[in-house]
């Protein structure tokens, strides 16, 4: 409706309007409906009454054929302006007289029709009998103009345009005058709430006009604004706190983060150079059992030559040892160079070069398509060399040691993982086994420093990644790790660094 | 119609069967024409009715007749020139719920109870006679002959080809009669 998008002081009028107009009109019309029957009424009563009379008076004409007095009885119409013709048929229905005199024969009904009334738009017409005694004698007919109804409907139609129109006028001057009992205090409401939305100002007021419902609504919406408004400086003041705190917390994060940044260089410098330094007394050690082994060797009995054999052997353990602590604390400094990585072709290669260290085993290889991924190709390499000779080692027990290497890319991450069928572990130990020097099984059970996991772990770290092994006491082991793609990778190495 | 038809039927054509149609429609038609021509050429059918008719327009005190029972009596003074129209007209018709009979009068002295009394032309001689020895009595005296003036009521009078008629206001009043204003006017 195009009243709903009208402005309320316009809506009120229009609907004020409209209903008075539309109880005005149905009244007028009422009225005007009751004047036309009622004066059809009258018409047929009054010309009902007039044949009556002209029809007694007419009885002696038409008893004794005297046609010229039935016309001189019918001439008395002259009095009656409306009539515009009256005419009387004998009993045999033939024209015996008319009115008036000199209106030709055929402006009148040939022979008479059935006693009754008869209305059309112009003419009433009526056709009565004229009795005598219990005879009928004959038939009167008269025709009368409605000119006076129209005139009087005209004049009721005037009247009624009067009124139409002098009540809409008033209607309009009263509502224009009340409508704003009910306009006004909204407009001010809105104008109110227009300045809150706008401006966010909720120290403004709605004026209060009136009583009843609008000051009710009036007080309510001030009432609402009023606690808004306290609302809002609460908030304001509890955001302004936080923020403070906030920044104190950052700042503090800030210290923390720094003091922890030299807590771990400073260890990371410590590790290497204990390794570092470690090393050099131990290849002095090495060195001199050497020389003691090759220069005086007929001196040592089987005993001492053996417990010289123990030492090298534990001095090679310890630096190989420290060689791989070495690499592992290399691991945190050692910038990541990302690029394309075909983890395919990387599997392939480890496998081809570790298969001479394990001549003697008998190992089925299974390499199943791996989607290629992006990271630091040198690095990833290690994680192959790590996974695939754990791998290898811990089924050597078996008489067919088989390996399974597969990955698939999911969501923008690929998991890759490596499946033996060797000792397996305990999955109670699950976390312990990414553990630097964490180890399940014993040296003489299988060689080895405890740190190749470790290193598998960082390096994954260090590429976004995870790294987590499933695995049952001697049903194998599964090593699993993901490799985030792309933009992520660059995102976690640069926080990483 | 027998005829034609079966002269028709003895012809066995039917041109001639429509032609004997034709004509015998127009003959029929002749003779409706005729008889319809024939019904106001008689003077004393008119006036038989209006004889009847005056009866309607005319009041009679209530001492004119003997009781309520009484008929209402039409008489005809003298030689009767209506032939069969009056008793036509007559029979069967009813004035003030009372039938009506009609007496013939070969003179005055006959007539007892009488409320309507054509003299006819045979009394015109002695008119006069007669209406004095009617004096008094409540009695409508109408009559198409001369004389008799002051004792004649209604007196039919030929106007061209029509029958009209004059009202003596006066004899009326003292035979006691009240006679309509709407017969007045025309008489």
């Amino acid at each position: 409706m195009l009243l709903r998008k009208a402005p309320i002081r316009r809506r009120l009028m229009t609907i004020i309007l409209v209903t008075c107009g539309a109880v005005s009109l149905l009244t007028c019309l009422s009225f005007f409906a009751y004047e036309f029957f009622t004066f059809r009424q009258s018409t047929i009563a009054s010309l009902s009454t007039l044949g009556s009379v002209l029809a007694s008076n007419s009885t002696a004409a038409l008893t004794f054929a005297n046609s010229e007095d039935a016309a001189e009885v019918l001439s008395a119409l002259r009095a009656e302006p409306h009539i515009e013709a009256a005419s009387l048929y004998d009993e045999n229905g033939k024209l015996f007289a008319q009115y008036p005199a000199n209106l030709p024969k055929d402006a009148f009904p040939a022979a008479p029709e059935r006693d009754g009334y008869n209305f059309s738009t112009e003419y009433f017409t009526s056709f009565q009998p004229v009795v005598l005694g219990p005879k009928r004698v004959g038939t009167l007919y008269l025709k009368s103009n409605l000119d006076q109804m129209y005139d009087r409907l005209r004049l009721y139609g005037a009247i009624v345009a009067v009124v139409m129109a002098a009540s809409f006028a008033l209607t309009y001057a009263l509502s224009r005058i009340l409508q704003g009992q009910i306009s006004q205090p909204i407009l001010a409401l809105t104008k109110t709430a227009r300045a809150v939305a706008d401006r966010g100002d909720y120290s403004v007021r709605a004026p209060k006009i009136g009583e009843a419902e609008f000051a009710v609504l009036t007080e309510a919406f001030n009432q609402m604004l009023t606690r808004i408004h306290d609302g809002d400086s609460a908030l304001r003041e509890s955001q302004e706190s936080l923020w403070c705190l906030n920044a104190e917390l950052e700042q503090r994060v800030e210290e923390r983060t720094r003091k922890l940044k030299e807590a771990n260089k400073e260890l990371e410098a410590f590790s290497y150079s204990v390794s570092h330094d470690l090393r050099a007394p131990l290849r002095a050690i090495d060195g001199f059992s050497r020389i003691l082994l090759e220069e005086y060797r007929e001196k040592f009995d089987e005993d001492g030559k053996r417990v010289l054999d123990v030492i090298r052997s534990n001095t090679q353990n310890m630096g190989r040892l420290i060689d791989d602590l070495l690499a592992f604390s290399r691991l945190s400094r050692k910038q990541i160079d990302a690029s394309p990585v075909d983890m395919q072709g990387l599997a392939s290669d480890v496998f081809q070069q570790l298969q001479t260290g394990f001549a003697d085993q008998n190992i089925q290889f299974n390499l199943s398509p791996l989607p290629p991924t992006e990271g630091d190709p040198a690095l990833i390499r290690q994680v192959f060399v790590n996974l695939l000779s754990n791998a290898a080692k811990y089924s050597r027990p078996r008489i067919q040691s088989v390996i399974d290497v597969s990955g698939h890319c999911e969501n923008g991450d690929c998991v890759y993982y490596v499946k033996d069928n060797g000792v397996g572990f305990d999955m109670a130990y699950a976390k312990k086994l990414f553990g630097v020097f964490q180890r399940l099984h014993s040296v003489e059970e299988f060689e080895g420093t405890g740190v190749g996991l470790a290193i598998v772990q960082r390096i994954i770290h260090r590429h976004g990644g995870r790294v987590w092994a499933e695995g049952k006491v001697d049903e194998g082991a599964t090593f699993f790790f993901s490799l985030p793609k792309e933009n992520k990778q660059n995102g976690s190495f640069a926080t990483a660094q | 119609m027998e005829f034609p038809k079966a002269l028709a039927h003895c012809l066995g054509s039917r041109r001639v069967r429509t032609l004997t149609a034709i004509c015998s429609a127009v003959v029929a038609s002749c003779v409706l024409i005729a008889s319809v021509g024939a019904a106001p050429a008689n003077e004393y059918q008119v006036k038989a009715a209006f004889l009847f008719n005056f009866a309607k327009f005319v009041e009679w005190p209530a001492n004119a007749f003997s009781d309520t029972t009484t008929p209402f009596v039409i008489g005809v003074l003298g030689h009767d020139p209506f032939g069969p129209y009056l008793d036509d007209i007559v029979r069967g018709e009813r004035i003030n719920n009372r039938s009506l009979t009609v007496q013939r009068y070969r003179h005055a002295g006959e007539i007892k109870q009488c409320q309507v009394l054509f003299i006819s032309r045979s009394e015109s001689d002695h008119i006069d006679q007669i209406i004095s020895s009617l004096k008094y009595r409540k009695i409508l005296v109408v009559t198409d002959a001369d004389g008799g003036n002051g004792g004649v009521i209604i007196r039919f009078v030929n106007e061209g080809n029509r029958i009209r008629f004059k009202i003596d206001v006066e004899a009326a009043k003292a035979a006691n009669l009240v006679i309509s204003s709407k017969l007045l006017r025309l008489g």
